[in-house]
C-alpha cells in the first residue's frame, strides 16, 4: 500500500508539489502569526531587561514599565541610595511623544537616562553626549530616512541624531534616547515649556545592589521604607509587561490563529478529498483486487500524513523567510518564527489536521464500487 | 461551451462546496485582519467622537491623544472661555495608563472629569452610577466582566485604589479602553495639581469650529486647537500607523494563501477534465473559447468563495461580540472592495497556469487509453 501511495504522489508530481506548497504556505502563515506574537512578548521583556540594574524602583503601586506612568519625586534617588545594600541608583525618565514629518505621525517612547538604561545595541553613531543629541531606533530611522547627523524635530525642538539603535522598540513603538541635559533643554526651549511643572522628570531608578546583598531583600527593604516608591526585580517587571501584552494581543491573535488553523483543516481535508476523487478509478481497481476499505483508508491517510510531513520543513523555511522579510521592511516588529515551542505546536497540530483531513473522503471510500474500475 | 462550463461546475457539488469553502477561508482570513483593524481603530477614537466637542484644545506642539501627554495650566480654561464664539469649556485630565483588577492588567485611557459634569463623561451607562464621585471609577462593562468586577470592588489606577461605582458601555477596546474618575482624584494621582490635559470646547450656534479653533490658537498663549474631525483623524492615523504595516503584510500573506489554494483547486478541477478538454479541442473548439470557459469557472469559484467569506465575516461580527467581546470587529467598504478585487485577480492568476497546460494537450490523447 505504501509503494502504491508513493507511486500516486510521483505519478502527478505537479499536483503533489502544489499540494505540499499550499499546506506549507498555510503552516508558514500560522508560524508568522505565532512568531509575531512571540516576538512582541520578547520585545516587551527586552524593553525592561535591556535597561539594566538589579532592582527597578517605580512610583508606589506602579508595576509596569511601558504604558504606565510613573513619577517619582527627585528626592527618591537620595532616599533609595541611603538604603542598605544599594550601591547606586540611576535615574530614567519615560515620555511618550509623537514624531511628525513628511505628513506622517509616529508615536515614540523617549527614554531619558544618565549612565544606565540607554540603548543596548548601536548599529551606527554613538550614544548621546550633548544636550541636543538623540539616539533613535532603526525602525524610525528607516521609516523617515534618517541617518547619523540628521535633524529630528520634536515639538518644534531640533535634535541631531547621534546614533541609531537596534532592537529598541516594543508595542509597535520605537524608542529614542536622550540625556538629562537634553531633557531639560527640551522642556525649556520647546513648545512644552509653558507647562513644565506638570511634566515628569524622574520615572524609574535602576538600582545596582552591593556585593553580598540579595536583590530580593533590597527590593523589599526599599518598598517598605521609601514611602513613594515600589521596588521590583527586572525579571518580574518584564513579566508584568509581557502579561500586559498578552492581555492586549492575546484575544485578537488567538482568534486569528484559530481561524488559520480552521483554514488549514479545511484545506488539508480538501486535498485528501480531491486526491480520492481524482483517483476513483485506480482505487476502484484496488477494491476489485480485494483491498478492503481499511486498506484504502490507510493508503489515503499515509498520503495525507506524508504530504504534511514534507510540507512542515518547507512551511518552516517559508515562515522564517517571511519573518525576516517583514523584519527588514518594518524593523519595529520582531518575528520569532523559529521559536521551538511554536514550531512543535504547529507541526503537531498540522499532523493532527492531516489525520482528520484524511477522514474527509471516508464516505467516498466506503461507497466506492469496484465496478468504477471498469467504467470509461 | 457555456453549457459544458456550467455542467462541469455542478458535476460534483460536494467538491465544489469544499473548494469554495477552502478558498473562502483564505479570503475570510484577509477580511478578518481588516475587520479587526477597522474595529479597533474606531474604538481608539471613540472618546473623541462620542463626546463630540466642536474643538479640542491641548498643549502647543501636541496634536494627538493616543501615546501623547498634554498639559495646560488651568488658567487657560478661563482664557479659552473668553474667546468669542465659545459657549462652554470642559476640562479633562488624561492619563494613558494601566488598570489592575482581579490580578490582571489592562491598558486604559483614564479620563478625569469635573465632579457632576457629564459633558466629557461616559456616553453610555451599562450599570451603576453614570458619573464617578470622589475615590470612585467608572470602568468599561467588558473589562468588568472579564475581571469579574462588581459594583463596589476595587481597581488600581497608577498605584491608587478606586472603588468601582458603575460600568460604562461602548468604551472598551483592546488597545485602549476608557475609564473615568474625578478630575481632582486624577490630578492627585498624577501629582499635576493646577494643570489639565485637554479642553473640550462647545461653540456657540452658527460658529464654524475651524474658525473657532484658529481663533483660540491665535488668542490663547501656547495652545493647540483642533476641530473634533481633525483631532479624530490624527488619532486614527496613529492607530493606522501602529497597526497598518503588520495588517498589510498579513493581508498579503493571506492573499498569497488564497492564490495557492485557488490555484490548487482550479488546477485539480482542470486536471480532472484534461481528457474531456482534449476531446473538445479535437472537435475544433478554438483555444480562446477554452480559455474563456476555464476563466469563467475560476471566476465563479473565486467569487462564490468571496461571497461566502463576506457572509462568514458578517456572521462573525455578532458572534465575536457575543463570544469574544474584547475584540472589536468592524467592516469598511474599502476592505470589502479591496478583497473583492483580490478575489478576481487571484482567480484569474490561478486559472492561467492550468489553462496553458490544457492548451498544450495533444487532441490525440482524447482517443488513447
Amino acid at each position: 500500500m505504501f509503494s502504491l501511495t508513493l507511486g500516486n504522489a510521483v505519478h502527478k508530481p505537479a499536483r503533489t508539489a502544489l499540494t505540499i506548497l499550499a499546506i506549507a504556505a498555510i503552516l508558514a502563515e500560522i508560524l508568522v502569526l505565532e512568531g509575531f506574537l512571540t516576538g512582541s512578548y520578547t520585545q516587551l521583556r527586552q524593553a525592561v531587561l535591556q535597561r539594566g540594574g538589579d532592582v527597578i524602583v517605580s512610583q508606589k503601586g506602579v508595576t509596569n514599565f511601558l504604558a504606565a506612568r510613573s513619577i517619582l519625586p527627585q528626592r527618591t534617588r537620595r532616599d533609595v541610595e541611603s538604603r542598605p545594600g544599594v550601591a547606586s541608583a540611576h535615574p530614567l525618565t519615560s515620555i511618550s511623544a509623537i514624531y511628525e514629518a513628511d505628513g506622517r505621525l509616529t508615536p515614540i517612547i523617549v527614554l531619558v537616562y544618565d549612565d544606565k538604561g540607554g540603548p543596548s545595541r548601536l548599529i551606527a553613531g554613538r550614544a548621546p553626549r550633548k544636550s541636543r543629541e538623540i539616539v533613535i531606533d532603526r525602525s524610525l530611522a528607516e521609516r523617515y530616512g534618517l541617518s547619523v547627523g540628521d535633524t529630528l524635530t520634536l515639538s518644534a525642538y531640533d535634535f541631531t541624531v547621534s546614533g541609531i539603535a537596534d532592537g529598541a522598540a516594543a508595542l509597535f513603538t520605537p524608542f529614542a534616547f536622550l540625556t538629562y541635559d537634553g531633557l531639560i533643554d527640551f522642556y525649556f526651549e520647546s513648545d512644552v515649556a509653558a507647562d513644565i511643572a506638570a511634566f515628569p522628570l524622574l520615572s524609574f531608578l535602576m538600582v545596582d545592589v552591593k556585593k553580598g546583598f540579595s536583590p530580593v531583600a533590597v527590593a523589599a527593604d526599599i518598598s517598605a521604607n521609601v514611602p513613594e516608591a515600589s521596588a521590583i526585580l527586572p525579571a518580574q517587571l518584564a513579566a508584568n509587561d509581557e502579561n500586559l501584552g498578552r492581555e492586549l494581543l492575546g484575544p485578537i491573535m488567538n482568534l486569528l490563529l484559530g481561524l488559520s488553523y480552521g483554514i488549514g483543516a479545511l484545506a488539508i481535508g480538501l486535498f485528501s478529498y480531491a486526491a480520492v476523487r481524482t483517483r476513483r478509478k485506480s482505487l476502484g481497481v484496488l477494491r476489485a483486487l480485494g483491498f478492503d476499505t481499511r486498506h484504502l483508508v490507510i493508503g489515503v491517510m499515509t498520503e495525507a500524513l506524508g504530504t504534511v510531513v514534507l510540507a512542515i520543513p518547507l512551511g518552516i523555511a517559508i515562515g522564517a523567510g517571511l519573518g525576516s522579510l517583514i523584519e527588514s521592511l518594518a524593523p519595529v516588529y520582531m518575528l520569532q518564527t523559529l521559536d521551538p515551542t511554536a514550531l512543535w505546536r504547529t507541526a503537531l497540530i498540522a499532523l493532527v489536521l492531516a489525520v482528520l483531513g484524511a477522514l474527509a473522503p471516508l464516505g467516498s471510500l466506503m461507497r466506492l464500487d469496484p465496478a468504477t474500475a471498469f467504467r470509461g | 461551451m457555456l453549457n459544458w462550463t456550467y455542467r462541469e461546475l455542478l458535476a460534483a457539488p460536494q467538491q465544489l462546496l469544499a473548494s469554495v469553502a477552502a478558498v473562502a477561508g483564505a479570503f475570510a482570513l484577509v477580511l478578518f485582519f481588516a475587520g479587526v483593524f477597522t474595529g479597533e481603530s474606531r474604538q481608539i477614537v471613540a472618546l473623541i467622537d462620542k463626546t463630540d466637542a466642536d474643538v479640542w484644545v491641548m498643549q502647543k506642539g501636541v496634536g494627538n491623544m493616543h501615546m501623547t501627554t498634554s498639559f495646560l495650566s488651568d488658567w487657560k480654561i478661563d482664557a479659552v472661555a473668553a474667546v468669542d464664539g465659545v459657549a462652554k469649556v470642559t476640562p479633562i485630565l488624561y492619563l494613558n495608563s494601566v488598570i489592575q483588577a482581579g490580578g490582571r492588567s489592562w491598558f486604559s485611557y483614564v479620563v478625569g472629569i469635573e465632579q457632576g459634569d457629564g459633558r466629557a463623561g461616559p456616553w453610555k451607562s451599562a450599570a451603576g452610577a453614570r458619573l464617578p464621585g470622589p475615590g470612585q471609577a467608572i470602568v468599561p462593562d467588558i473589562f468588568a466582566s472579564d475581571a469579574g468586577l462588581k459594583i463596589g470592588d476595587k481597581v488600581r489606577i497608577a498605584g491608587r485604589d478606586f472603588t468601582v461605582a458603575g460600568f460604562s458601555a461602548d468604551t472598551f477596546s483592546m488597545a485602549n479602553s476608557v475609564s473615568f474618575v474625578t478630575l481632582s482624584d486624577l490630578a492627585d494621582t498624577m501629582s499635576s495639581v493646577g494643570a489639565v490635559s485637554y479642553l473640550l470646547v462647545d461653540a456657540r450656534p452658527g460658529v464654524d469650529p475651524a474658525v473657532l479653533a484658529e481663533r483660540i490658537r491665535t488668542q490663547v498663549e501656547k495652545v493647540n486647537a483642533l476641530t473634533r474631525q481633525d483631532f479624530s483623524r490624527r488619532d486614527f492615523s496613529i492607530a493606522v500607523q501602529m497597526g497598518l504595516e503588520i495588517i498589510w503584510m498579513m493581508t498579503i500573506i493571506g492573499g498569497a494563501l488564497a492564490v495557492l489554494l485557488t490555484g490548487f483547486i482550479i488546477y485539480s478541477h482542470i486536471s480532472d477534465r484534461e481528457r474531456e478538454l482534449a476531446v473538445i479541442k479535437a472537435l475544433g473548439v478554438r483555444d480562446r473559447v477554452i480559455w474563456a470557459a476555464i476563466l469563467v469557472q475560476a471566476l465563479v469559484i473565486g467569487l462564490l468563495a468571496y461571497g461566502l467569506a463576506v457572509g462568514l465575516i458578517y456572521l462573525a461580527i455578532p458572534l465575536t461580540e457575543a463570544l469574544v467581546p474584547k475584540v472589536s470587529l468592524g467592516m469598511s467598504g474599502d476592505s470589502l472592495i479591496r478583497t473583492g478585487g483580490l478575489a478576481v485577480v487571484v482567480s484569474l492568476i490561478a486559472a492561467a497556469i492550468p489553462v496553458r497546460r490544457v492548451l498544450a494537450v495533444d487532441p490525440v490523447t482524447a482517443f488513447q487509453q
